[in-house]
């Protein structure tokens, strides 16, 4: 395994102005080139042998208009592994390729219960729908039933994959009569529901107020259509939003009783507490192995960080939580890769000279842009609010008492889902935990996310700057619309961070090819 | 018509945000309970020794500071509430209780706070902050008792020592529905073919009973209430009647402007109006009254961070039985701009309300104060009227 960090250098020459794609792969020396393409053809390998094989799934390509993004997979994650070498290589795509492949098995099953596609009926019995930003730890009593999120292929991939994958469905909304100011991941996944663009399946569906009101009001319009057009009946999972308060456990826990019982009825499966416990112990697993990433983050060298731990957490932590036992071989293999690159005090660009906090809603048409603030300023952003998920161990031994607070920790989890756990739950999770974790991770820098139309986060603007200024941090606001890059483009984003960089604390970047990047076309 | 005697009275009570009768009530030594949100049961912070303020900013002009702190995306309510929390406008409060109903409230209570905007000199002052439920069930239910007994009960007992037994919630709830039943006793009259009051004014009249001390405004409505039973309504007054449905409203001059356009405005379902905020409190004595208000509040709350399937149809069901209760020809459903949960209730309602039940709708988006954007409206609203009137000539209506 290299050792040296070969071509990381002139990273924007590679950008094509006008096109999609790039003039070329990303030399990386001749071991790290290997492994590179060796992974991008296991991808392509894995889409095909999941995907592209089955002739319903191509029937699908051609019905459903989000399906042609995914031709754009192994682009994606070309950009998340931009100046990556050695060990931070291969844990990259130990998170991405897992994901990919879970991705990719997700689309198959949708597809194969799709009374447009496949139709399997006794398989769609078996489907239990379940929100786009839900924690999937409602199902970890039920190994026979099976979790699948419409929105997750439909939306939340797309535009990860392809910048302008959402936008049809924006606009649908709005056409039908959104106000234009609401936040465009509901507002994209209501267009998909009010364009009858959504795969039909399930024997029911479990709906959760997950980040934010839009959030919770987009699941009126697609249930709406699910319980009467398609009959699908759904279960509205209501989840306290202040979260850290003692009084609200309770009526948090019943939610969850009253969930499963509502699966149980409609899937004719028994909650299963061993495969629960089983579940459990892997979730704890999990959260032990982001807790001694973060301590590394700590450290001058951290090794697991970034967009790509962030959407490895999403994964992992929300969509998974513990049902799937190959994500605990993927957490083992990351932890050694780290581990190992930790004592040779490895580096995952050329030079780091700022730690950064990295806080609020990511722009999603822009994941990677975190890999460009470390190859192009030397920001290392060491952690992420998306990451700054549950650090509490969950009951794993089958008693009759952990019986009980299995409930209370499944609710537990549910509340503090990704995004949610920050964005409700009042501002000491939101604005005093910034600062708290500015000490711990030794940051001397915030990059602050504003996503325009996350009200939650808007509404703390003004104490975030008053609170930076009395704590002498260097705080960015790095301004976007989440889903939709016509407000402000990948450039427009990258502006802000070169305006500050350049005019507030007067240095010039790391790799000067990357400050202004002709990609505006690109996926 | 002839003028209400004491139109100017109510109107000048809400001219500004601490209006006389707060000024009176609280010489009396009774403790004000500022709240933001029809969520908070009215009889809880209306115990003796306390009154309610639901809070609002009328003559709102620039809202530069609370924009700062709020971002410009945030809704023009919420925004205008810090503004004016900034510019010590809610001195008068002993404590400002919100839920965690929306978002955008919550962070603007939050602000408040952070920036220490009121109760400075009080040290019993308090802000509190609920959990209210977001389904109506049995859970549902159990949740919203216990925060209203934690953080609404509790802190007004430890901190001023309210009395907060069942006893004074039942004498709360009884005061509350004298006041209740005149509210509906006068918003009856425009049921009439011939309205002997107008939306306008009854608007006046419902917005004063969430402006002030409720019993203080007692006398004047049971007069006016007499003085309507003998007025000569107008021949001919409006082009087509409507109601208003959408999220919160404390400016008068909306209704005033539909009217002013020729659209009569017969019933109110939104945050501020009589439906259902003025819907009396039924009480039996087989259960503890708190238990029996939260029920009420929550079964007939039209807010739509209610997300069960009951309640997002039954919203739609219940405006649809106020246009035919009330006989309108259409309805305009309004949200305030920059409203997420009101953005997507006023796209299926008005999608539902109209293809599905039938009824004409107009759908817009308002700002805080219409003053701001009062010729666009205008415009919405008479090419509203106008396409009404063309459909009942299609119709072969009278």
């Amino acid at each position: 395994m290299s050792d040296k960090r070969i071509g990381a250098k002139n990273f924007g020459n590679i950008y094509v102005e006008g096109k999609r794609y790039r003039s070329r792969r990303e030399w990386r020396g001749v071991v790290d080139t290997l492994y590179d393409y060796s992974r991008w053809l296991y991808n392509w390998v894995n889409m095909f042998r999941i995907v592209l094989c089955k002739p319903r799934n191509v029937k699908a390509m051609f019905r459903y208009r989000w399906m042609a993004n995914y031709l754009a997979v192994p682009m994606m994650v070309d950009r998340h592994t931009q100046g990556l070498r050695g060990e931070h290589l291969r844990i990259c795509h130990a998170e991405q390729d897992i994901i990919i492949e879970d991705v990719a098995k997700l689309l198959d099953k949708l597809f194969r219960g799709d009374k447009r596609i496949g139709n399997d009926k006794a398989f769609s019995d078996k489907v239990v729908l379940i929100d786009e930003n839900e924690m999937q730890s409602i199902m970890m009593g039920f190994p026979t039933v099976v979790p699948l999120s419409r929105e997750i292929a439909s939306t939340y991939i797309p535009v990860l994959l392809n910048q302008r994958a959402a936008l049809h469905y924006i606009d649908v909304a709005q056409e039908f009569g959104l106000a234009g100011d609401v936040c465009p991941m509901p507002e994209a996944e209501a267009g998909v529901s009010i364009d009858d663009d959504a795969p039909i399946l399930g024997c029911c569906a479990v709906q959760c107020n997950t980040t934010c009101d839009g959030s919770l009001l987009s699941n009126g319009v697609i249930s709406k259509r699910m319980e009467f057009e398609d009959g699908i009946p759904v279960f509205q999972l209501a989840t306290p939003l202040r979260h850290t308060n003692e009084d609200v456990q309770e009526y948090a826990a019943q939610e969850i009783r009253n969930a499963i019982a509502f699966v149980e009825e409609h899937t004719g499966e028994k909650w299963d507490w061993d495969y629960y416990f089983e579940c459990a112990k892997r979730v704890n697993f999990a959260t032990k192995c982001r807790l001694e990433w973060l301590e590394m983050s700590k450290t001058p060298y951290p090794q697991v960080f970034g967009s790509n731990l962030a959407l490895y957490t999403e994964t992992n932590y929300m969509a998974i939580s513990g049902r799937l036992a190959v994500f605990e071989e993927t957490d083992k293999k990351i932890m050694k890769l780290a581990r190992k690159a930790y004592q040779k005090k490895k580096m995952a660009a050329n030079e780091y000279r700022h730690r950064a906090i990295i806080w609020g809603v990511q722009s999603h048409y822009y994941m990677d842009f975190l890999v460009w603030l470390l190859n192009c300023w030397g920001i290392v952003p060491l952690i992420d609010m998306l990451s700054m998920d549950n650090t509490k161990m969950i009951a794993e031994e089958d008693t009759p008492e952990n019986r009980e607070q299995a409930i209370y920790d499944i609710a537990m989890l549910t509340e503090q889902m990704i995004m949610r756990n920050r964005t409700h739950g009042g501002y000491k999770v939101l604005l005093d935990d910034l600062w708290k974790f500015v000490n711990e991770f030794n940051a001397d820098m915030v990059i602050l996310w504003e996503h325009m139309s996350c009200k939650a986060l808007d509404g703390m603007h003004g104490l975030f700057e008053q609170r930076a200024r009395e704590l002498g941090v260097k705080l960015v606001w790095v301004s976007h619309d989440l889903f939709d890059p016509r407000v402000v483009s990948r450039q427009g984003v990258r502006d802000q961070i070169n305006s500050y960089m350049r005019t507030v604390l007067g240095e010039e970047p790391v790799d000067p090819t990357l400050e202004f990047l002709p990609d505006e076309e690109s996926w | 018509m002839k003028d209400l005697k004491h139109l100017i009275y109510f109107e000048k009570l809400l001219e500004d945000s601490n209006n006389e009768l707060i000024a009176q009530a609280k010489e009396d030594g009774r403790i004000c309970v500022a709240y933001t949100c029809e969520n908070i049961p009215e009889p809880l912070v209306n115990l003796d020794g306390t009154f309610s303020v639901r809070l609002r900013a009328p003559r709102t002009g620039s809202m530069e500071m609370a924009t700062y702190y709020l971002t410009s995306f945030l809704c023009e309510y919420s925004r205008a509430l810090l503004e004016r929390a900034i510019e010590g406008g809610f001195s008068y409060a002993d404590c400002v209780i919100t839920p965690d109903g929306c978002t955008m409230m919550n962070r603007c209570v939050e602000n408040m706070e952070l920036l220490n905007t009121t109760g400075k000199d009080n040290d019993r002052f308090f802000y509190e902050y609920m959990e209210i439920p977001m389904k109506a069930d049995d859970n549902g239910l159990n949740l919203y008792v216990l925060q209203c007994r934690n953080h609404i009960l509790k802190p007004l007992s430890e901190n001023y020592g309210i009395d907060v037994s069942d006893a004074a919630i039942r004498r709360a709830v009884e005061k509350h529905n004298r006041l209740c039943e005149l509210i509906r006793a006068i918003g009856e009259f425009r049921k009439e073919e011939r309205p002997r009051i107008t939306g306008y004014e009854f608007a006046v009249l419902t917005l004063a009973t969430y402006a002030a001390p409720k019993e203080l405004l007692i006398e004047k409505l049971e007069e006016t209430l007499e003085e309507l039973r003998t007025r000569e309504p107008d021949e001919n007054a409006y082009r087509i009647r409507t109601v208003v449905v959408g999220s919160e409203m404390d400016d008068v001059d909306f209704i005033k402007l539909v009217e002013d356009c020729g659209a009569y405005v017969c019933a109110d379902r939104f945050c501020g109006g009589s439906l259902p905020g003025r819907d009396p409190i039924v009480l039996t004595e087989d259960e503890d009254a708190l238990t029996q208000l939260c029920r009420q509040y929550m079964y007939r709350g039209q807010c739509p961070r209610y997300m069960d399937t009951a309640k997002m149809v039954g919203r739609r069901e219940y405006a649809k039985s106020l246009a035919d209760e009330y006989g309108a020809d259409g309805i305009i459903y309004e949200q305030i701009k920059f409203c997420d949960p009101w953005a997507y209730e006023r796209m299926m309602g008005a999608h539902i309300l109209g293809n599905e039940f039938g009824y004409p709708v107009l759908s817009v988006d308002r700002p805080y104060s219409i003053g701001s954007s009062f010729g666009q409206l205008r415009t919405r609203v008479q090419a509203f009227i106008e396409s009404v009137e063309i459909k009942k000539i299609q119709r072969g209506d009278k």
